[in-house]
């Protein structure tokens, strides 16, 4: 049986006039179990693979190689389907001419989709929104799986449909299945593949050699296989009024989950989180209370997780207006290192966009601000990225300069592990 | 001083059921042997010819009156919500507090107190207690005791003296057709239930509760303010500095009471209301109720309102906001046009009107809506305006104010 247990890591005491609580509640789940296993529905997995003329020679052989791995990942009963997309989207397993749109996982299944997998051609355009789409199709197939996720591999940008087409397309499946997102080698845009996984409640990376593209698929799909739980959300209580201002996940990695709110009465909202495995996350509650009294309490927020309709676990944020200044202007470690590492992924994401653009002044500016940040929350792999882009000359003040000539790929590696955080020592 | 004739208006005879003395409606005791005399007393016939529910409801008591002052409060103290989850009220987010800390008692729809713990204290050691028939301007008892902090079970004893007075008052009495006759007969009882309290209070001393640690330096003792409001006739009693205004509709508001405090005494020997009041004694009080109380004898007065107001019994922990009865009823009457003139809205919103200037001290408000006013024969309401005491020398605290004259 799965088991929830939520922490609440806050400075309670704020100061007289004060109004905005931060608060960082950190989720563990334990004995998630495996995918489709815990009674509560199947599993189902799509894998779709970018088989646009631009895949030639060894990415074809490396998606084929990953494909094949992952579909050794999936767990037997996992009811599953492979994707073709160029720039229209094809059943490439079940094949076609199949009656049924997806199979569930056995030995002989295993064979049969290896086998259309090393079939797989590259040849054709990219039309992304498209195969988002047939895959919601498929899953729509199977009402009986309740846990649905996709792998899709690309190579490339966007280019056989609208941005609008596409939009609509992500649009349309949000809230169906959750996606990851991978792309192989330099010819991809993050921002574009970000906005599928933000939407799907997925991850981006980047897969920069394809020869390492087999085993970030095993490790992709163990994962997926790895969670037990198929659904959970977080659901956030604040008094009456008072201001939600954001609710954003720090960790393993940001993101911003304010524009996923659902509203479920006046003053509880809700957020879904996706799947879960045996696994800890953490979220940043901020609220603006009315300020009162000191001497006064409120409770300023109840972060709750439900699996269906239960609370599996809550954590509440206080506030506690005080005059003692020794105890409001301390600063809690977590929210201060999560709050660091929030406007880290933010100075990366700008100082790229902004260096794209040619803006070389706000590139420097913001990605100096990014190396200042990350070395003071202590994220080595994010200074190491930082390196190959911009050269340091004294990290603690943030003062860099651009590098003349930098690898797209370095550039790429840093964006998309702009958002993944490292975890605090809370106490 | 009573004129009315030895019958009550059936024109029956009323005898004493211990020595058979004559006795008139509105005796508290008899003349004769010094019985408290029953409500039961007044011949059945008599009932029915006063004013519906007179003698109808004589043991009208509070339906809200709370039971276990230890339980969690039902209401928010905040936002008078009534749904908690992990004490905290589901609204506004105040946590729960026990019901000694925060509670209302509404014995009718024209009466109502709270009682707050305020923000900065950690206990409520004020006292309430209310009683009330159904009808409107017919007969409210209101009650408050405020606990002195320098002892360990001063909010034992400040609740259990304004329930003890509270008792003695709502005993059954028959009613009295004069106001004189009333006045009189509410005066004596007042003395009563000042006598009771302190009993009650010095009883709190005699068991204590063993709390531990702090203020066991004095033995329980606490104020008592209590007002009656029976078919047109005020009739207010205290000791200390837990006070009573009459705030009419229009006009001139009036304090009843006339603190017994080192600031008042200070203010009756010419020292500026302003700096006797935030003095460093201010707060002291001379008389009050408790095992080492020098006086407990409430000073008593009354008056017969000429127009509709509220009637209002409050510890310091409002009127340290608003000392002047004209700034206190400027708060009540814009506060009472805010919630339609609910008395228990009314009492709810003084509380956080007084936390939202600091909530430096318990805060504890009764009141009764006295509207309409009931007719008062001429002759008796003339006689029931002198004062039943007479007003100390300089007691004015303000020589220009103007409390205009009595309509005619
Ligand atoms: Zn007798
Ligand atoms: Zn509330």
């Amino acid at each position: 049986m799965p088991s929830f247990s939520a922490e609440v890591f806050q400075n309670e005491f704020i100061s007289e006039g004060s109004s905005d609580v931060h608060a960082i509640v950190s989720v563990t789940c334990t004995g998630a179990g495996e995918a489709g296993r815990g009674g509560g529905g199947d599993a189902a997995e799509i894998i779709i693979v970018d088989t646009s003329g631009s895949m030639l020679d060894a990415k074809i052989v490396a998606a084929r190689q990953a494909a094949a791995v992952a579909v050794d990942q999936i767990l037997d009963g996992t009811w599953f389907a492979i994707i073709s997309g160029t720039h229209v989207a094809t059943r490439a397993f079940p094949y076609p001419n199949a009656r049924v749109s997806m199979v569930q996982m056995e030995p002989g299944a295993r064979a049969a989709a290896k086998e259309a997998i090393s079939r797989l051609e590259a040849d054709g355009g990219t039309a992304m929104g498209s195969w988002l789409k047939l895959a919601g199709q498929l899953f729509d197939t199977v009402p009986q799986a309740t846990q649905r996720h996709a792998i899709l591999l690309t190579d490339g940008q966007n280019q056989s449909e609208q941005p609008h087409q596409f939009q609509n397309a992500i649009d349309s499946v949000t809230g169906r299945f959750q996606c990851d997102c991978r792309g192989v080698g330099a010819d991809w845009d993050v921002a574009e593949l970000r906005r599928v996984s933000t939407a799907l409640l997925g991850t981006v990376d980047l897969i920069a050699d394809p020869a390492s593209m087999a085993a970030d698929f095993e490790q992709l799909m163990q994962k997926a296989m790895g969670r037990g739980v198929a659904e959970a959300t977080l659901r956030v209580w604040a008094p009456q009024g008072s201001q939600l201002l954001w609710v954003r996940q720090v960790s393993p990695n940001v993101e911003d989950l304010t524009s996923r709110r659902v509203e479920v009465n006046p003053l509880t909202s809700a957020f879904p989180t996706g799947a879960w495995g045996d696994e800890s996350r953490d979220y940043h509650v901020a609220v603006r209370v009315p300020p009162q009294a000191v001497g006064q309490e409120r409770l300023a927020a109840r972060v709750q997780l439900l699996v269906g309709q239960e609370t599996v676990s809550q954590g509440l944020v206080k506030a506690k207006w005080s005059g003692d200044d020794a105890l409001t202007t301390r600063i809690d470690p977590a929210v201060a290192h999560y709050t660091g590492q929030a406007e880290l992924a933010t100075a990366i994401q700008e100082g790229l966009a902004a260096k794209a653009a040619g803006d070389a002044e706000t590139a420097t500016t913001k990605l100096g601000r990014a190396v200042a940040l990350a070395a003071e929350t202590g994220n080595d792999e994010a200074t190491s990225k930082l390196r190959k882009v911009v050269d340091i000359d004294d990290p603690a003040t943030g003062t860099v300069r651009l590098k003349r000539s930098v690898d797209k790929l370095d550039e790429m590696a840093l964006d998309t592990a702009s958002t993944k955080t490292t975890r605090v020592n809370k106490r | 001083m009573n004129e009315n004739p030895p019958t009550d208006a059936a024109g029956q005879q009323i005898n004493c059921p211990n020595c058979g003395e004559d006795a008139e409606p509105g005796d508290l005791f008899c003349e004769g042997c010094g019985q408290d005399l029953p409500d039961g007393i007044t011949p059945a016939a008599a009932v029915g010819n006063r004013r519906p529910g007179g003698m109808a409801h004589p043991n009208a008591s509070s339906p809200t009156r709370p039971m276990d002052m230890n339980a969690l409060s039902p209401t928010c103290r905040n936002c008078a919500g009534t749904t908690f989850l992990d004490g905290y009220c589901e609204n506004c987010g105040t946590p729960a507090v026990k019901v000694r800390d925060h509670w209302q008692e509404r014995p009718a729809t024209w009466v109502a107190g709270m009682s707050d713990r305020g923000i900065r204290h950690h206990r409520n050691e004020d006292g309430l207690a209310l009683s009330a028939r159904p009808e409107p301007g017919s007969r409210a008892i209101l009650v408050v005791c405020d606990g002195v902090s320098s002892s360990a079970d001063s909010d034992i004893a400040s609740l259990a003296a304004a329930r003890a007075a509270r008792d003695v008052l709502e005993r059954p009495r028959p009613d009295v057709p004069s106001v004189a006759g009333r006045i009189s007969a509410w005066n004596e009882r007042l003395a009563m239930a000042g006598a009771e309290a302190n009993k009650q209070a010095i009883e709190a001393g005699r068991d204590p509760s063993g709390r531990a640690g702090e203020r066991q330096d004095s033995p329980p003792s606490c104020t008592f303010a209590a007002a009656v409001f029976d078919s047109g006739v005020i009739v207010v009693g205290w000791v200390g500095d837990s006070r009573i205004y009459w705030i009419p509709d229009s006009g001139e508001p009036e304090q009843m009471s006339r603190d017994d405090s080192w600031a008042t005494e200070q203010i009756l020997a010419g020292v500026p209301r302003e700096e006797a009041e935030n003095g460093p004694r201010a707060h002291a009080i001379t008389r009050w109720l408790g095992p080492d109380s020098p006086d407990s004898v409430p000073t008593r007065d009354s008056r017969v309102p000429d127009r509709p107001g509220w009637l209002l019994v409050c510890s310091d922990g409002l009127w340290n906001y608003a000392s002047p009865a004209r700034d206190l009823a400027e708060v009540v009457r814009a506060l009472a046009d805010e919630v339609q003139g609910d008395p228990g809205l009314l009492a709810g919103r003084l509380i956080d009107w007084a936390n939202s200037r600091g909530g430096q001290d318990n805060i504890t408000v009764a009141l009764a809506r006295i509207a309409p006013i009931p007719p008062q024969r001429g002759p008796a309401a003339e006689a029931a305006l002198q004062p039943t005491q007479p007003m100390p020398e300089g007691w004015n605290l303000y020589p220009d104010a103007d409390y205009g004259s009595p309509e005619t």
